[in-house]
């Protein structure tokens, strides 16, 4: 399991990202999320939706009400302009996080 | 026997006991407590353990509780914005009135009427642009106090404009005539101090809340 720390810290970057693939809701979210990191990454469900909200205030995503296949009501996410440029930022930080670790391990190998 | 709605009612009745607001977000908490429970009892549980299953990962009704409260927006922050964009908007259509007069008068000169324009391109671009260029103040009550003062200043500035200014611009004492063009220009001037004073106010919130406010 990943340390609570680096999942809160990852949350933003991962919603983002996961809305750059197209809308979707908080429910499908947690749920890819599970799948990419193997269950690695699990978030308290509840907890993402604060989450959200924060981002939607920010101007980073927007939300509509809508139905599933099945009638169901759901609130889908999407990412705005805003949204766009913070997962640009977040990549390039955390690619340059990635890369310095990577360069660091390697330079106690060499 | 169990029963998944009443247990679902009880459920909701701890989040609005709790303080979490309905419909939104304790829909959408409900939409995903339900989905997770589908979810479940697809895998084979029964209806209860699915449900206390779902309900436990949604966390406790405090601690989201606690969460949600960290992005609702306090009233005063409200009424600032609200203040800021009425202060902008009235300030905005009184400079368009401005300078639609002085574009339609013969006796106005091309001088004020660039001036009354490029007046009235600055309030667009500070409208749509304003909220880049100023500082994300992380401190809501800081926030909310720069803007009540900005807003109080545009208001009052327009009302000393009106009560001391504007009645000197019809004094003859030096026995020229009435101008027309220096009783414009105090007006553009007026009103574009009292429209960039309102979007000040109301792009600083936006400026503050890009910049993780609320978190």
């Amino acid at each position: 399991m990943i340390s609570k720390g680096l999942v809160a810290a990852s949350t933003e970057p991962l919603i983002l990202s996961l809305l750059a693939g197209g809308e979707s809701y908080g429910y499908a979210l947690t749920q890819e999320v599970k799948r990419l990191s193997g269950d690695k990454i699990e978030w308290t469900d509840g907890m993402l939706y604060p989450v959200l909200h924060r981002m939607e205030h920010r101007g980073l995503i927007k939300s509509r009400w809508g139905e599933s296949e099945t009638g169901r009501k759901r609130k889908y996410y999407s990412l705005k302009k805003g949204g766009k440029k913070a997962m640009a930022t977040h990549h390039e930080q955390w690619s340059l996080v990635h890369s310095v670790l990577a360069g660091l391990k390697k330079e106690q190998y060499v | 026997m169990f029963d998944l709605e009443q247990s679902i009612a009880v459920w909701r009745k701890q989040m609005l006991a709790a303080g979490i607001q309905s419909p939104v977000p304790l829909a959408e908490l409900e939409v995903h407590l339900r989905e997770e429970i589908e979810r479940q009892v697809k895998s084979g549980l029964g209806r209860q353990n699915a449900f206390e299953m779902a309900a436990e990962k949604i966390g406790r009704p405090r601690e989201l509780k606690t969460e949600f409260r960290k992005i609702s927006v306090p009233v005063v922050i409200r009424i600032v914005k609200l203040a800021g964009i009425a202060c902008g908007v009235v300030g905005s259509l009184l400079l368009l009135w401005t300078v639609y007069v002085s574009l339609f008068i013969r006796e106005a000169n091309w001088g004020v009427r660039i001036f009354g324009l490029l007046a009235l391109a600055a309030i667009i671009l500070s409208w749509r642009h304003g909220g880049r260029f100023l500082p994300a103040i992380r401190r809501p009550q800081v926030r909310a106090a720069v803007g009540l003062a900005a807003c109080v200043a545009g208001v009052g500035g327009t009302l000393v404009f009106i009560g001391r200014v504007l009645p000197g611009l019809f004094v003859f004492s030096d026995g020229a005539g009435f101008s027309l063009n220096r009783l414009l220009v105090a007006f553009v001037i007026a009103w574009t101090v009292m429209a960039i004073l309102g979007v000040f106010a109301c792009q600083l919130e936006e400026a503050g809340q890009k910049g993780g406010l609320y978190v």
